[in-house]
């Protein structure tokens, strides 16, 4: 008995680590934003104060955690949200697997969209951080380095960080020879400065933005910029530099960005040191790479389907999809094409599942971050072994 | 071939759900080349779908087109183009029938008859781009490039406009026109506000919407837009749902909808309007602050000589107090009351005004009443109020260098303009043109291209019209079916349909946001046409020159590319898809992030295409400085810009004298005299006393120009409120019909002072009793089978009266008399 449990262990672990790459980057996650809008979310959840206000709004700087995380609170919340369905003579949307994917992808990259900057803001930081030394705005400020009037057609403030970063080699150095002090920013202060600058050249009608990054992409300019030479991710990549999986990237592309820059001077000067080609941004290719950073946190830690059987016994799921009970045996289902649809059949089997729990006069199993990746791994392991 | 209506129905019976290509019964409706028919018979049968714009009306709506095998077989709206939202006409559903119709012209033809004889020969492209252009080229040669004219019958701003305008303008001529006039119908807002734009309307936003004669759900610019509003507010419960109320002289389509209609006289929307200002400013339920401070000539001013002038309010509390304005309009007091009473305290509301006010001798009058209440309720750029969209950025076709041929023929007076003081504000009026050209006023006319449109059928004096065009040397038409109006052609050059050509338009007036509609071919053509636009190219670089080099593009739809570039550079807006709505777009454009992602023009140009279009909701509040550009730089009660004018018209005819303004006024059919003239007031309509009736006309959803009358479909759903097909009647109120003795159903006569016709009487209570109203889109003469010879057209009856101000043909301002015609 020990060595079949063992052995479904050992299976169990296997199959939950082959399938924990298995959900691609998207190209583009904005996509689920027709989800959001069609299947009705956009009734009670706003996005930046656009929608409904019933609901919580869901681009309120927050970061909503991995793929799993992400599930979970959807789950935890769904009898509330039935509640309101019911209570606003709505109907309760269903999905489709992409539809599912589409809108979880949608949600997690709200933050790294980033929030709007304070041009009076802008316009202090300007004189705090020193810029305006070496920089002119307005008319104003020092000859050394370029106008931030060229700069002011261009309104993402990724275009500023790009600038930044492609300059930051020959800025260190001149910085050096003046014995000024390397400016560090934040994310929040990107926004700002950039926000000034556009205002105050407001000289032209031309309004260039960048579109919002393809972690797809970013992935290929990852390596294609070299980063992976220096910079591990989930275990691929060199160590020189830190492991990026262990890093906090939840953050706005402006926070990643401004992370990137106050790292250059070390980097920089590594570099030269080591004679390696210090990488240059053009184009999108900023907002790309910073989405695929971004993304790394997307992905869940592999789960343990063994604690896995434990959640699903004590979460009372075995009473219904076992033995006979009312929902379907789940090791006896086809095997999904994405793992996706196991996400996307759990929100579409709730109500009939709230009902019935209602009638049993039991409570909505509540499911943790853990205990979701962990079920989840069970869940495909019995599904998916076929 | 003539066709009866019950074969029509017996054969559309037999056609239900087939597809229409021709094959399954329906040959004898439409006409498929055999080629398609084979292709229909033997394809391997794969659907595809192609977006465009619709060319039915000016509206412009987003189309998706079915094909199967590459022939178009269904059309929908699409559902992502943002003016229609997926919703379409009845016009719009009968496309196929314009492009399959039987009657179009498939090649260019040469009249070898008396005008009018329908006598036409083949002639081919090249030997009549020879006739043309060895005539234009003789005109330069001599100097007499002013000499060619160019009317658009198209109200539908796009690059066709500008296109034409370009050729004109590099030929020499100051002679491009527009009928309708989109210009002409801006006028009033000229005078108080500064600005040659119709305005867009919150109506989202608002809680109580007051329509003057607006019936925007059939006659407006873009009934679907203004129908998918209307059912939204419609939606809306409790206090978020909106009032509607309507003026109107008979229930429209809009007034049946309304939550209240008040009937009204026809000619009198200015005495009520300025009779529901009475009240404002009497219970102080105007906008103090916007009055004050942005507003000029609302009190009683002073001017630089010391001289007093008399303000709005002055004027409007001795002159238009609710039980004065009621013997005007009968309106009761009452409900003028209460009318100013909800719109002043359910904020924000709006006016809006259009149809019933304007297509009258006082309509610029009339409208400058309606529109001051929006000043009164201080609604520009506030939610729920009054705004004007920014133009798309789309590039400007090059700069025209004039050759100093074309210098000096464009400075020469152009032919629309009146030689005397009348229409000063005219950007076109079809009167001052048609007696300008029958005498030679300021020179004769050699050359005439008619582009789209059917002036002959859809203006009110057809007999002069038809002698001007007979009197010029050269007519060529571009229309792809043969009109009224392209019967006095010399050559008709047929343009392809709409669903076979390139075309960009943007901008629908009064549509809330900008936006830009590709119209591409979603089948090759099926006959021997053109693009017009790619005649113009051939005839530019025919002439050579100058004229060439204005347009430099290879085709139209390069031209298109080259207009759109700019579009692609911006970053600004997104080319319509699935959920890009201005929530989103605002969202992102704060935080810098454009919502396409396109990797070159190429890839931005075909998605365009693809999509069908572009927009961008974002609407950035303007300034009052950049709203008023009137002379005192606010909005203006007292029209300072139309005293100038005045001024102007009394220096040309000899000077400042009590005579010469006298003169001047009375031209332009002005009976208020000293400061009212330049202030919002009522003029009352020169009608014929001696008529009992006012004769109201009005356009259907199913026809709104006459230009559907050649599709059987339409035909069939022409009156489709009253169950009349296929034929014109008149709405009658019961207790008038009763008076002179007339029955439902029954044949009337219609008769004005220059003319009668005969039609169903309809007996309606939503007319009121001095209003008989007929619908305009039948009565052709000509324009196929399914057109010529069914209904009346009752512009055929109506006077010859213009506002003098603007030009506009004045519609409602006819009386008639009834009797039975059986």
């Amino acid at each position: 008995m020990k060595f079949i449990l063992t052995k479904i262990f050992f299976f169990l672990l296997i199959v939950s680590v082959t399938q924990a790459q298995e959900l691609k980057l998207p190209s583009n996650p904005l996509d689920g934003r027709i989800v959001f809008e069609e299947k009705g979310c956009i009734q009670c959840h706003a996005i930046g104060g656009y929608g409904g206000t019933v609901a919580p709004d869901l681009a309120k700087d927050q970061y909503y955690g991995s793929f799993l995380e992400l599930a979970s609170i959807i789950w935890n919340h769904i009898p509330e949200m039935n509640r309101k369905f019911r209570e606003l003579k709505m109907e309760r949307p269903t999905f489709t697997g992409k539809e599912m994917l589409d809108l979880i992808y949608f949600i997690y990259y709200l933050r790294y969209l980033g929030e709007p900057g304070s041009v009076s803001n802008g316009k202090k930081l300007l004189t705090e951080k020193g810029c305006i030394n070496c920089h002119k705005v307005s008319g104003k400020g020092g000859d050394i380095a370029p106008d931030f009037a060229d700069l002011g057609e261009y309104s993402s403030p990724l275009f500023m960080a790009q600038a930044m970063w492609n300059h930051g080699p020959s800025m260190l150095e001149t910085m050096k020879e003046l014995n000024l002090k390397y400016p560090e920013i934040s994310g929040d202060e990107i926004n700002d400065i950039s926000a000034y600058i556009r205002q105050a050249s407001a000289l032209t009608s031309v309004d260039i933005r960048m579109s919002p990054g393809n972690p797809a992409n970013g992935k290929k300019l990852f390596r294609k910029k070299g980063c992976v030479n220096c910079h591990s991710v989930g275990g691929e990549g060199k160590k020189t530099g830190p492991n990026l999986s262990e890093l906090d990237l939840n953050e706005s592309v402006t926070d990643i960005a401004a992370q990137m820059w106050n790292h250059s001077p070390a980097m920089i000067d590594y570099m030269k040191e080591e004679k390696i080609k210090y990488p240059m941004f053009e184009g999108n290719e900023m907002a790309d790479l910073i989405a695929y950073l971004y993304f790394i946190g997307f992905e869940d830690e592999p789960g343990d389907p063994v604690k896995g059987r434990m959640v699903f016994e004590e979460k009372g799921c075995v009473s219904c999809h076992e033995n006979g009970g009312v929902g379907p045996d789940l090791s006896k289902i086809k095997p999904f094409d994405s793992r996706i649809q196991i996400l996307q059949r759990m929100w579409n089997h709730a109500p009939r599942m709230e009902d019935l729990l209602l009638i049993r006069n039991n409570e909505w199993p509540e499911l943790s971050k853990e205990e979701m990746q962990n079920l989840y791994a069970y869940l495909i392991s019995i599904i998916q072994k076929k | 071939m003539e066709i009866k209506r019950r074969d029509f129905l017996k054969l559309l019976g037999s056609a239900t759900g087939a597809v229409a290509v021709g094959t399954y019964g329906c040959h004898e409706i439409i006409d498929v080349p055999e080629r398609l028919i084979e292709l229909a018979k033997k394809g391997p049968g794969i659907e595809t779908w192609k977006n465009t714009i619709c060319g039915q009306c000016p509206a412009g709506c987003g189309i998706k087109i079915r094909l199967i095998d590459g022939i178009p077989v269904y059309l929908k709206g699409n559902p992502n183009y943002p003016v229609n939202r997926g919703g379409m006409c009845p016009s719009g559903h009968s496309a196929l029938e314009v492009l399959f119709n039987p009657d179009r012209v498939k090649e260019p033809v040469k009249r070898i008859g008396l005008p009018g004889s329908g006598k036409w020969e083949k002639v081919g492209w090249e030997e009549a781009l020879k006739i043309i252009s060895g005539k234009l080229k003789e005109l330069r040669n001599a100097g007499k490039t002013n000499q060619v004219a160019f009317i658009n019958g198209s109200a539908q701003p796009g690059l066709m406009d500008k296109h034409i305008s370009q050729f004109m303008k590099a030929f020499g001529s100051p002679n491009y026109f527009k009928l309708p006039s989109i210009s002409n119908k801006t006028v009033p807002y000229k005078l108080m506000q500064g600005l040659d734009q119709i305005p867009s309307y919150d109506l989202l936003n608002t809680k109580y919407i007051l329509s003057f004669g607006s019936n925007f759900l059939e006659e407006g610019y873009s009934p679907v837009y203004y129908t998918k509003i209307y059912s939204h507010l419609r939606e809306l419960t409790g206090g978020g749902r909106a009032k509607l109320i309507q003026i109107d002289a008979r229930m429209s389509l809009t007034a049946a909808n309304a939550d209240l209609w008040v009937p009204v006289k026809p000619g009198t929307y200015g005495a009520l309007a300025l009779g529901i200002a009475y009240v404002l400013i009497r219970e102080e339920l105007y906008d103090k602050e916007f009055v004050n401070k942005y507003s000029f000539g609302f009190n009683d001013w002073v001017d630089k000589k010391g001289m007093t002038h008399l303000g709005f309010k002055s004027n409007v509390i001795s002159n238009y107090y609710p039980e004065q304005v009621s013997k005007i309009t009968g309106v009761p007091a009452e409900t003028i009351l209460q009318i100013a009473r909800d719109l002043g305290n359910n904020k924000p509301a709006v006016v809006l005004g259009d149809e019933g006010v304007v297509d009258n001798t006082n309509g610029t009058f009339s409208q400058m009443a309606v529109y001051s209440l929006n000043a009164l309720l201080g609604n520009f750029e506030k939610d729920g109020g009054v705004y004007f969209v920014d133009d798309p950025p789309l590039a400007d076709l090059p700069e025209v260098n004039e050759d100093e041929i074309a210098a000096k023929g464009n400075r020469q007076t152009p032919v629309a303009k009146s030689t005397d003081t009348d229409y000063p504000l005219t950007d076109f009026s079809i009167d001052a043109f048609t007696n300008n050209v029958l005498n030679d006023k300021p020179y004769p006319i050699s050359v005439l291209f008619l582009y789209k449109g059917n002036p002959l059928f859809q203006s009110i004096n057809h007999r002069d019209f038809s002698e001007a065009l007979k009197k010029i040397p050269l007519v060529v038409s571009f229309d792809p079916f043969v009109t009224e109006t392209s019967e006095y052609a010399d050559l008709i050059l047929p343009d392809h349909t709409f669903l076979e050509k390139w075309d960009e338009f943007y901008n629908t007036p009064s549509v809330g946001f900008a936006h830009v509609g590709i119209q591409q071919p979603i089948i090759d053509p099926l006959y021997n046409t053109k693009n017009t636009a790619d005649v113009i190219l051939e005839l530019s670089n025919l002439i050579g020159q100058s004229v060439a080099t204005a347009l430099p593009f290879e085709s139209y739809e390069k031209e298109i590319r080259f207009s759109t570039e700019k579009l692609y550079s911006s970053g600004e807006g997104a080319i319509i898809t699935e959920g890009v709505k201005s929530s989103w777009l605002e969202y992102l454009q704060q935080r810098g992030w454009q919502i396409g992602r396109y990797n070159s023009f190429e890839e931005f140009w075909e998605l365009l295409v693809k999509q069908g279009g572009w927009w961008n909701p974002i609407r950035t509040k303007k300034d009052y400085k950049d709203i008023f550009k009137t002379p005192s730089g606010k909005f203006e009660f007292y029209s300072q810009y139309f005293e100038r004018v005045i001024n102007k018209l009394i220096e040309k005819i000899g000077g400042e004298s009590p005579e010469n303004r006298e003169k001047v006024l009375h031209s332009l059919n002005i009976m208020a005299r000293g400061d009212k003239v330049f202030l919002p007031h009522h003029e009352p309509v020169p009608i014929d006393e001696s008529m009992p009736l006012y004769l109201v006309t009005y356009k259907l959803l199913t026809n709104r120009d006459g230009q559907a009358s050649n599709q059987p479909l339409m035909q069939e759903m022409f009156g489709y409120t009253v169950h009349e097909h296929w034929n014109t009647w008149a709405e009658i109120n019961p207790e008038t019909a009763q008076e002179y003795k007339i029955e439902n159903d029954q044949f009337v006569w219609v008769e004005s002072a220059i003319g009668s016709i005969k039609v169903r009487a309809r007996l309606n209570p939503g007319i009121m009793k001095e209003v008989v109203a007929v619908p305009f889109g039948l009565g052709h003469t000509s324009y196929g089978r399914y057109a010529k010879g069914y209904g009346v057209n009752p512009y055929s009856i109506l006077k010859s009266k213009y506002d003098m101000i603007n030009g506009n043909q004045a519609l409602q301002a006819t009386k008639v008399k009834i009797s039975s015609a059986t």
